[in-house]
Parts: structure tokens; sequence; C-alpha cells
């Protein structure tokens, strides 16, 4: 009986699809190459997608954040670490600012977010854009107090920006001191997150949660033009000490030579033209320079 | 399907009279545009029949008769027109898309019932002639009805009825209202009107002119794959609605819910602790409510009733939707202690106004993408925190002054799809800018051709500045805004100190105060 049903049983035939477009032939093995390249060794162990997404997690976590800055990435070895808390200490002049800026730009410029504490209210947009800071990727807190700047980039921290920047300023901190356990805390939700957190502070001051302390200290000023010519500032240098690293020996030093944005030749729109007004002898307080450093 | 279009003709006009009905028989323009550039956009019979057109300006308009009333368009008297049409067209179906500018559509499918009565009511000649005409009487009796009651609010309005969007819209521009278009018969309905009614865009009309083709039916003769080869995707569309096929559907209107949650307290409350204890849980039914209907909250309402009466209404606007009870407990509170409801609280109520949460697409090669929902909670507590106005996206001001920018909200671009090589660093010097610029003290001896500097301001320890100037650059002219009441004009150096550091200093020419701005560093 079964069988007499299915045999009789037909399928009715409905009208053929329309063909579809057949996918370009050059683009298919090009995709894959590209899928492949981005996989890496991690192809050959995977099985699951679930498996294919927690190790690109992976990879993404053990990556470093570059600053672009030379000395930096040689000194912690090849770039901040994600989930890790790297500090800056360093007086003024010392580029310290400079690093920031470098590594805000490096994250926004790979298509990342990044996030900038800034207690110090210091951050010139005109002057990051000319640094190739993808302003659009960077969110910028300026809080006024250190407990609310540490409260701050803890939540950015869980909201998941790749960089979170922690400026304090200048020397003294602005505002009251939080507890050393605020920076452990910090710490750890930076490495619960796979967050890049860089403290930049005066001074040292998260002590035994950072994962690395950096110092900047300033070495020399370059101006450009001697004797009666006029000066013009051409950029400093500094001296970078890795001052603690957790799995690296500490000591290591490394220069940092910066540029200003005239000695670079591509001045943002707003920057002074190159040439300084004429002075009048004795028309202004301020001296004919008394030295060439 | 059967749609009505109801057309309010010359809709500022009409919804600009509706305001002011004294001025219906007088000769009335509405214009557009601010003081030499305003331009006639819409005019009364009378100041028609004097020669005004839309497009002349209003003194060549005034020219033509002097006693003309002007009045600019305006933008309120519209939108509560539009919102009375709507209305009314809601009470004939349930199912309204709001066209806007005097313009909606309603399915009256299935309305012909609720007219049974009027169509018994119909003589039997109107009847015959409905029948004659290929449509149902009940269609007409419905257009009449609706003229009657959008007269009664005050509008003029056209009438016309098609099985799609597109001949209803065509029907209620004629000036015959109202104008029924029998089902399957939209082509012949459409084809002896003007190509102008299908308002080609202006490119395509030019080329349909020089083609010599003048009415819509002669464009639908033409073979629509030689239209499209010539004018593109428009031109197919355009053949298409010259044939009267439209496959834009009706989408009515959702008005967006509201999600209340409140409570009627046994004792009045005097402190915050415990109301913020009973709000925790209104707070959290009202997101789950919200949650299941796919919405988050963009704007939390709050009224408190207070002991032994009085209302105490508060309103929390967020910078982007959001489900998360902590961030909206946490806003409430620090509303609450700011603005404090002064008596005892017999009750509240939560009004939460919802719209869609934002949602972000998942990358496999490229970097994470921040979750929406997350920033907008994070950027939310930070802004009760710190100030809505020192978070956001720092953006670029056009000018010379260095301490010039402007912060707005964040709302990054997605990640790119694989993750990008970082641009090469330039080693940049940068400038920690000083906000506010700190004033200086200059304290120059030119027979020792050296100067010294020191803030005024030694307060702020922070901002401590002194020493000797080691090198000095400049001065670098900076002269903004000479126009206005606040010009700017500067004289910048770049100084190097003795006790170390590189400032960024200028002298304002007006009075000749030095401050400084920056710290390269």
């Amino acid at each position: 009986m079964s069988n007499a049903l299915s045999f009789n049983y037909q399928i009715p035939l409905s009208p053929e699809p329309p063909a579809l477009p057949l996918p370009e032939t050059a683009a298919v093995p090009s995709r894959l190459k590209s899928i492949r390249d981005n996989l890496g060794a991690a192809a050959f162990h995977l099985s699951s997608a679930a498996e294919l997404s927690r190790s690109l997690e992976k990879t993404r976590r053990t990556e470093p954040v570059l600053t672009t800055l030379t000395g930096i990435d040689q000194l912690l070895g090849g770039g901040l670490s994600r989930g890790k808390l790297t500090e800056i200490a360093g007086n003024r002049s010392g580029g310290r600012f400079s690093a920031i800026i470098a590594t805000v730009a490096a994250v926004t410029s790979s298509g990342e977010a990044a996030a900038l504490v800034d207690l110090g209210d210091h951050f010139d947009p005109q002057l990051a854009e000319a640094a190739g800071v993808e302003l659009p990727r960077l969110l910028w807190v300026r809080p006024q107090r250190l407990k609310d700047a540490v409260a701050c980039a803890e939540m950015l921290i869980h909201t998941g920006f790749q960089l979170v920047v922690l400026d304090l300023g200048m020397h003294p901190v602005r505002g009251a001191r939080v507890p050393e356990a605020a920076w452990v805390r910090l710490a750890r939700a930076a490495e619960g997150s796979g967050t890049a957190l860089i403290v930049s502070s005066p001074y040292p001051i998260s002590r035994t949660a950072s994962d690395a302390v950096l110092s900047a200290k300033r070495a020399h000023i370059f101006w450009q033009g001697s004797g009666q010519t006029p000066r013009i500032l051409t950029g400093t240098s500094s001296l970078l000490t890795l001052e603690k690293h957790r799995h690296r020996r500490p000591g290591g030093i490394a220069g940092m030579r910066l540029l200003t944005s005239d000695a670079i030749g591509n001045a943002p729109a707003s920057s002074r033209s190159a040439v300084p007004a004429v002075q009048e002898s004795g028309s202004s307080p301020l001296p004919a320079p008394v030295s060439s450093v | 399907m059967r749609i009505a279009c109801f057309f309010v003709p010359l809709f500022p006009l009409a919804a600009r009279l509706r305001s002011e009905p004294e001025l219906t028989a007088e000769a009335v323009i509405i214009t557009e545009g601010n003081g030499s550039a305003a331009r006639v956009f819409a005019a009364t019979r009378r100041a028609r029949k004097e020669g005004i057109r839309s497009g002349l300006t209003l003194a060549q308009a005034r020219a033509l008769l002097p006693k003309l009333i002007a009045r600019a368009r305006d933008a309120e008297c519209e939108r509560t027109a539009q919102e009375a049409l709507v209305e009314i067209a809601e009470s004939f179906s349930p199912r309204v898309e709001d066209a806007g500018s005097g313009m909606v559509y309603l399915d009256i499918s299935g309305l012909e019932r609720h007219f049974k009565a009027v169509r018994s009511r119909m003589s039997a000649t109107a009847e015959e002639s409905s029948k004659d005409k290929g449509h149902a009487a009940w269609e007409h009796s419905l257009a009449q009805s609706a003229i009657h009651a959008v007269e009664r609010i005050g509008l003029p309005v056209r009438v016309g009825i098609a099985a799609s969007k597109l001949a209803a819209r065509i029907a209620a521009e004629l000036p015959k209202s109202p104008t029924i278009v029998p089902a399957g018969s939209e082509s012949s309905f459409l084809a002896p009107l003007p190509l102008a009614r299908l308002t080609p865009e202006l490119e395509a009309a030019e080329m349909l002119q020089r083609w010599g083709l003048s009415s819509i039916g002669e464009l639908a003769q033409l073979p629509e794959r030689e239209v499209a080869a010539r004018l593109g995707e428009s031109g197919r569309d355009l053949h298409w609605a010259a044939r009267g096929i439209d496959p834009q559907p009706l989408q009515p209107r959702q008005p967006l819910p509201e999600f209340r949650e409140g409570m009627d307290l046994e004792w009045p409350l005097v402190s915050l602790e415990p109301f913020v204890f009973v709000a925790n849980a209104a707070l959290d039914r009202l997101t789950k409510r919200m949650e299941l209907q796919g919405f988050a909250c963009t704007r939390l309402e709050l009224t408190l009733r207070l002991e032994p009466d009085g209302f105490h209404s508060r309103a929390i606007d967020l910078p982007a939707p959001t489900r998360d009870v902590k961030t909206l407990l946490t806003l409430t509170k620090l509303d609450l202690e700011a603005n404090p409801p002064g008596a005892p609280v017999a009750g509240f109520l939560f009004v939460a106004h919802p719209d869609r949460p934002r949602r972000a697409q998942l990358s496999l090669f490229g970097p994470a993408a921040l979750s929406p929902d997350k920033v907008a909670t994070t950027i939310a507590r930070i802004a009760s925190m710190v100030g809505a106005d020192r978070v956001g996206t720092p953006g670029v001001v056009n000018g010379h002054a260095p301490e010039r920018f402007t912060i707005d909200g964040y709302d990054p671009p997605p990640p790119p799809p694989v993750r990008r090589q970082p641009r090469q660093g330039r080693g940049l010097l940068a400038v920690r800018v000083l906000r506010p610029v700190v004033p200086l003290e200059v304290i120059s001896t030119p027979a020792v051709a050296l100067a010294s500097i020191r803030s005024l301001d030694p307060g702020q320890k922070a901002l401590d500045i002194h020493g000797h100037v080691r090198v000095a650059s400049g001065p670098w002219d900076l002269e903004e805004a000479w126009w206005s009441d606040t010009p700017t004009e500067r004289e910048y150096w770049d100084v190097e100190l003795s006790t170390g550091g590189v400032y960024r200093v200028f002298r304002e020419c007006a009075n000749g105060e030095w401050f400084v701005d920056g710290i390269y560093d």
C-alpha cells in the first residue's frame, strides 16, 4: 500500500526558478585567500564557529597596541599590552602628551575606538587632527576631579574601548588623591575587557597595579637659527627609561625625538606661518636670544 | 486594496488660513525666505487674480497689489494642520500613512460595511450612475464624508480613490473632487493626463519633452527597456508609474507606545533612599516591558504626587536609547538630588518614551565594534557625573585661536571590516592647551638682555610658571574676527625657561597683557 502511494505520489512541478547570477569568479578565491590570511595558523585547529570566534578574540588580545614612536615600542617589546595598565610619567615638556596623542592617532587610524580622560583639559582637537587622530573615533572626557577621572576611566574600560588614556595633567595632580586600590581596580578592569590602558602622570602613581612604567625626561630643546636671526622652535628630544615591566628587564633607555608641525612641514590650517613677523628693535619686552641651545 | 488619498492644495497657505480664518477672503500670500530673498510660495485666489504667482519677490508682489497681506511660512501651523488631517483620516480607517505636506493615504479596503447605511439612503439614480462609471457607490459616499469632515476643521481637501498610492495621489490632485478610479483601470485613467502629473525629475522631464512626449499614455507605450537604457533606474520607475504600476506599499504609521509604571505609596516618603528602592523595582518592570517589544528608553518622565497635594514633574533626556536600569536609576537619583520635590512623596509615575535601540554589526576580522547601548549608557552616566558639555567627540572649528574647539555627541563610524595598519607616526610635538589661559607678568631688563616671567595666579599650583627666558621665538601675529565686537589680536612667542619647559605665550595687543596658553609636551 505504501509502495503504491509512494508510486502514485507526484511532486507538483513548479516553474523553474530564474538562474541566480554567478559570483564573480576572480573575487571568490581572493576573498577566501583574505580569510585564510586573517585566520593564519589558527585555521588548522578550528572545528566550529565558536572556536573561530574565541581564537580571533585571543589573537586580538595578544596583538600589541603600537604607539608608532619607535623608542616606546622598543622599550615595551613591540607596543602597549592589551589588558594591561601602562604608566608614563614625566616632567613638563618631557613628551608625555605627544606620546599619548601619537598612540591615540595610531589606534583610531586602525579603526579602533579610543577614549581620552583629560583631567587637565589640555587636549587640542586641531593639533590632534594634524597628528593623524580620527576624531570621530575618539571620546573626550573632561572631568575636574581625580576621583571622577578614575571612575570615568573604569566605566569606559567596561564599555569596551580598545584604548583608554587617563591623562592626569601637570604637577601636582588636580583633585584629591585616590586610594591605591583604585589603580588595582582599574588594572583588573582593563584585564577583563582587553583594553590597553595608559595612565599619564607627572610622577609614578599607580604603583603595583601597573604592568609597565616608563619615565620620560626632557633632554634637549631644538631651535633653528642663532645670533641675530629669528629663532624657530623645531622640536624636543626626550630620554625614555623603562622603570618597571612585568616581563622585561627594567632599566632600558631609548630616545624620543619630537618635531613641531612647522618642522614637519605639514602644519594644521590654524598654525602660524613659518616666518615670524618682523620685529622692530626694542618693540617687545622679550629680549633677543642670548644663547642657542 | 483600495487606497484613498486626502490632499490639501496649497497646504502652507491652507494651514495659515486655518489659524487666521478672517483672512480667507483677502489677498494673502505665503512667503518663503528672509528679507529681500523672500519669495511668494502660495497665494489666495484673490491675489492670483491680480497676477501674483509663486516665485515673485515680495517687492514685486507688492508692486502688483500694494494692499497685499504677506505671511511667512509657519512650521507650527503646518504641523498642527497635518496632525488634524491625520486625525480625520484615522477616524475613517486604522491604517493611515502620513505623507506630510497636506497629504495622507489611507487603506479603505473593507469599509463598505460602515457605509452600508449611507449607500441605502442614496437615490437609485445615483447608484446607477456609480455602477455605470464602474466604481462602488460607497467609495463616493466615503469621499464626500471625508471632504465634509476635513472642511469642518478648516482645511479644503480633495480626495482621490484608486488601487495604488500613485493613482490615488494623481486623482486627488485633479481639480474635480472626489475622483474615483475603478480597480484595474489605473493605466487608462493616467493615459490622457499630462506628464507633469507624474512629477518626473527635472532632467528626465526635459528629455521627455525633447522626445515629443506630452501625456502619460505616450510614455507608457514606449518599450520599458529602451526607456530604462536612456534614463536609467529613475526612467524605469517613471515608466512603471506611467503604466499605473506602483510598487510602493501603504506604510501605516504606528505611533510609539508610552510605557508607564507607577505606585501609590502606603506611607509618604520623606527621604531619597526609600524612594530609590521602590523606583528601582518600577524601572526594572518598565525596562522589561520595553525589552519585550524591542524598545529602549530615550526620555524618562517622572511625576511625583506630593502630600498633602500637588505634583512634582521631572524629565530626563538620554543621549541614546537605553534599557539599563542602573543608568536610569542613577540619573533619576541625581536629578532628584539637584531638584528635590520639597514635600513628602505619596505616589510616583514613570513614563518612558521609547525608541529603537541602536545595533552594531559584529566583525570577525576587524576591530570589535562598541555596543551602542553600552556606549549610550556609559556616556549618560559620565555626563551625569562631569556634565553633559564635558563628554563627547572633539571637533575642530574654523578660525585661528588655538583654544577653540567643539564637543559633539559620540557617534563613531563603524569599524572597518579588516583591521587597518596604523598610520605611521610623525612624532609631532604636542601642546598642552591651558584652559583658561594663565596670566603672566613679564619682567624685562634690557640692560642684561634677559627677561623673566611668572604666573600671576600662584593659587593654582599646577599652573605655576616662572623662570628666566633662555630662548624666545616670535612674535607670530594672530588676528581674528577684526570685524566683530570682540576681535582677537595677539603676538605669540615660544619661550624656553630656565626652570625647564617650553611654553607658548602671547601678548594681547589691545591691552598689552601677557598670558601663557600652552605647554609643549
